[in-house]
């Protein structure tokens, strides 16, 4: 994918200012259209009112928690792709995440090619579900 | 509105050295085995004292009764002893006196002789000791003698006796005087020198007084009073008033002399201890009817006793026999029900082990996750910001990457690093352990300059009113006062981070019960429902954007509890919180403070 490709919007939830801002500034030059929230209750209502193609969500912060802002965001959009940013290491958390339905997850501290071609393998797949969905209603 | 109560939460904190040492080590076999051995100690003395108490407990009860029926026994066994030397002393005696009359009845009987003449030739006087010796062969001779005491008549071994004068004889004298009609004399040696009893019957004939006599043989006697004797080492004699014995010893046919027990007078019989060469006696006495004479009967202690001792004897060592066995069986017993006893204590205290080793150990990985997020979190604003730079020395993305802004980045780098230090700094701190300098702690006082300090930094940008309700003459609280500033610092912290901008917090002290109660109301928030259980958890916070570590009111809650005090929370969402700390008032304290993980 090259940088006019990635000019999709992805919506950046973290609470942590310094780290949001910079992992912000990292996509941004490298061809997304960034959009950040410091809490869950910021990101839910950018998500109802200007959708992104991919989330990348902190799991862990104050407030709505990473988890709940998901199940909300998935409830507005279920296409929506949301990549979780967790500082949990364990197995368990990470089969939770995966049960819920996240699109994947990344553990603190990320490389930014890494959480590069997550976005971009999100973003493929939800144009593929779109698809799918579009010839699934065209059917009916 | 919902109460919560830490003193359930943080078990595991230490109350006593021991417990600080078990905070140390996750799981320490050494511990474990000193454990073992002192749970082995105590079922030790358990099993002794309950042997000791078991035995003694049984024995000594027994050892009571069976002193008490030995005293019984031995007193019954005398007694018993004593009357059955009485009865044989009885029975002889009653046998001599028999015997007595009878050889009485036989001489009287000559006076009604048919050839009964107050002359008696020879050969009559042959016939009455003929006839006298059919009856006893004891008889040795027959005398008959006129008014005047001289032998007139004589059969018998001393011939020479014939026409002696008896007049001055004591016997003689004694029976004339007497309204008896007869006489028995004490041994005596007489006009023929040798030991001999008289029996002597007095008959008047014309107002005149004649007497018939016959002596006996002492040695026939003697043989007589063996013959009617009976129990085991039983010595009977026979004593006058005097003491003197009233047999012979048949071997040097002389009297044997004086006795060493003189029985008395008053009493017709009875039994006395005496002691002879070194041994106690039992001697039985009983006065003869028919003469001044006693039969004394005359029996060793030991002897009489000896069958009664026996069963005794083996009373007693049947009764050792049982205590023995009975405490052997009251120990083997004991033993095996405190050595099953101490195989399930031990059994539990490794389980107990293991559930605490298994529950530190789930401990140490929540904390394991709280610290990676923590750590994760600057190293993650490290990487993205390094990240940056690294864009900005990209060409392809055209940034600016002059010095000023690339410092600008690795400022923001330094800060998250020093972030991530302050952290480690702190776990270090939770773990470290210092000198404790226990003193007397004005409450007021340290809440005062807390406060005080608080208003220069913490509470600067808010317009918080701090009010105080504070007790004068409160009792001090004996503890570190930088740890119980801690307590009080991080709960006014979070007072003042729940108020938005404006507010008040209410510092009331109290005491009541030997408790000193703190209790920090604010008009902030409030807590959450589902969040008020999780607060005195390590590294829960809801404080965003890194300014919260989430071990304030973990740390807090860990000196309360190691106080042996307790903290409770009362909150209501939108509308604040307090907190109230009891902690005892003069507690001692003095391990050393050391904050658990």
């Amino acid at each position: 994918m090259n940088k006019k490709e990635r000019a999709f919007k992805v919506l950046l939830v973290d609470d942590e200012d310094v780290f949001r801002e910079a992992t912000a500034r990292q996509l941004s030059v490298r061809g997304f259209i960034v959009q950040t929230a410091g809490d869950g209750e910021t990101a839910v209502k950018m998500v109802t009112d200007d959708p992104p193609e991919v989330v990348v969500l902190d799991q862990q912060m104050p407030g709505m928690h990473g988890s709940d802002t998901f199940i909300a965001i998935k409830k507005i959009n279920p296409l929506i792709e949301v990549i979780m940013l967790t500082g949990n290491t364990s197995v368990d958390n990470a089969i939770e995440l995966m049960r819920m339905g996240t699109f994947d997850y990344l553990m603190k501290p990320i490389n930014i090619d890494e959480l590069l071609y997550k976005i971009e393998d999100a973003y493929t797949r939800k144009k593929l579900n779109e698809k799918q969905q579009r010839e699934v209603d065209q059917q009916h | 509105m919902r109460v919560w109560d830490t003193s359930h939460l943080l078990d595991d904190i230490p109350q006593k050295k021991d417990d600080v040492s078990d905070a140390e080590h996750v799981f320490d076999p050494i511990d474990s085995q000193v454990n073992v051995q002192r749970i082995r100690q105590h079922f030790k003395q358990l099993r002794t004292r309950l042997v000791l108490g078991l035995i003694l407990g049984f024995l000594l009860p027994n050892a009571l009764l069976s002193a008490y029926f030995h005293f019984q026994f031995t007193h019954t066994l005398m007694e018993s002893a004593k009357l059955n030397l009485a009865a044989v002393a009885e029975s002889q005696k009653n046998t001599i006196d028999l015997y007595l009359q009878e050889r009485v009845v036989n001489i009287y009987n000559l006076f009604h002789n048919r050839d009964f003449s107050l002359r008696p030739n020879q050969e009559q006087m042959d016939n009455y000791l003929a006839t006298l010796q059919q009856f006893n062969d004891g008889f040795v001779d027959v005398g008959f003698f006129d008014p005047r005491g001289i032998q007139i008549g004589y059969a018998g071994p001393h011939p020479k006796l014939l026409g002696r004068n008896y007049s001055k004889e004591q016997w003689y004298r004694n029976l004339i005087k007497e309204q008896k009609s007869y006489l028995i004399s004490d041994i005596y040696m007489g006009f023929r020198k040798i030991p001999h009893f008289t029996i002597a019957t007095k008959q008047q004939f014309n107002g005149r007084p004649f007497v018939m006599r016959a002596t006996l043989d002492p040695d026939k006697f003697y043989i007589f009073l063996r013959a009617i004797s009976h129990g085991k080492d039983v010595e009977t004699t026979l004593i006058n008033r005097k003491g003197q014995y009233q047999v012979v010893d048949p071997g040097r046919s002389q009297a044997i002399g004086s006795g060493d027990f003189i029985p008395p007078a008053s009493e017709s019989s009875g039994v006395k201890d005496i002691e002879r060469d070194d041994q106690n006696m039992l001697v039985a006495y009983a006065w003869l009817t028919e003469t001044p004479w006693a039969l004394k009967a005359v029996q060793p202690v030991a002897v009489a006793q000896a069958g009664m001792m026996k069963t005794r004897l083996v009373l007693t060592i049947s009764l050792v026999i049982i205590s023995v066995l009975i405490s052997i069986m009251v120990y083997l017993t004991i033993k095996k029900l405190v050595s099953r006893a101490q195989r399930m204590a031990e059994k539990g205290h490794q389980l107990q082990e293991m559930l605490a080793h298994a529950s530190k150990l789930a401990s140490i990985g929540e904390l394991a996750a709280g610290v990676a997020h923590e750590i994760n979190n600057p190293l993650a604003i490290i990487m993205a910001t390094s990240g940056v730079i690294r864009d900005m020395l990209n060409p392809e993305f055209e940034l600016d990457h002059s010095p000023e802004a690339i410092y600008q980045e690795l400022f923001v780098i330094d800060a998250a690093a020093n972030r991530a230090k302050g952290i480690t700094r702190k776990l270090q701190d939770m773990g470290k352990s210092r000198v404790p300098s226990v003193v007397e702690c004005d409450v007021n006082s340290l809440i005062d300059e807390v406060v005080g300090n608080l208003k220069k930094v913490e509470f600067k940008p808010k317009h918080i009113d701090i009010i105080y309700q504070l007790a004068p003459d409160l009792p001090p609280i004996l503890a570190e006062p930088e740890p119980l500033r801690q307590v009080f610092s991080n709960i006014l912290i979070n007072a003042g981070d729940a108020i938005d901008d404006r507010g008040t917090i209410t510092i009331t002290s109290g005491y009541k019960e030997a408790m000193v109660s703190i209790t920090i109301a604010d008009t902030g928030r409030g807590i959450p429902q589902e969040n008020i259980q999780r607060i005195f958890s390590p590294f829960f916070t809801t404080k965003g954007g890194g300014r919260g570590t989430g071990l304030g009111l973990s740390i807090a809650a860990s000196i309360v509890k190691y106080l042996g005090g307790t903290i409770k929370v009362n909150s209501i969402p939108g509308t604040g919180s307090s907190f109230t700390i009891l902690l005892p008032a003069n507690s001692q304290v003095k391990q050393s403070i050391k904050t658990p993980l």
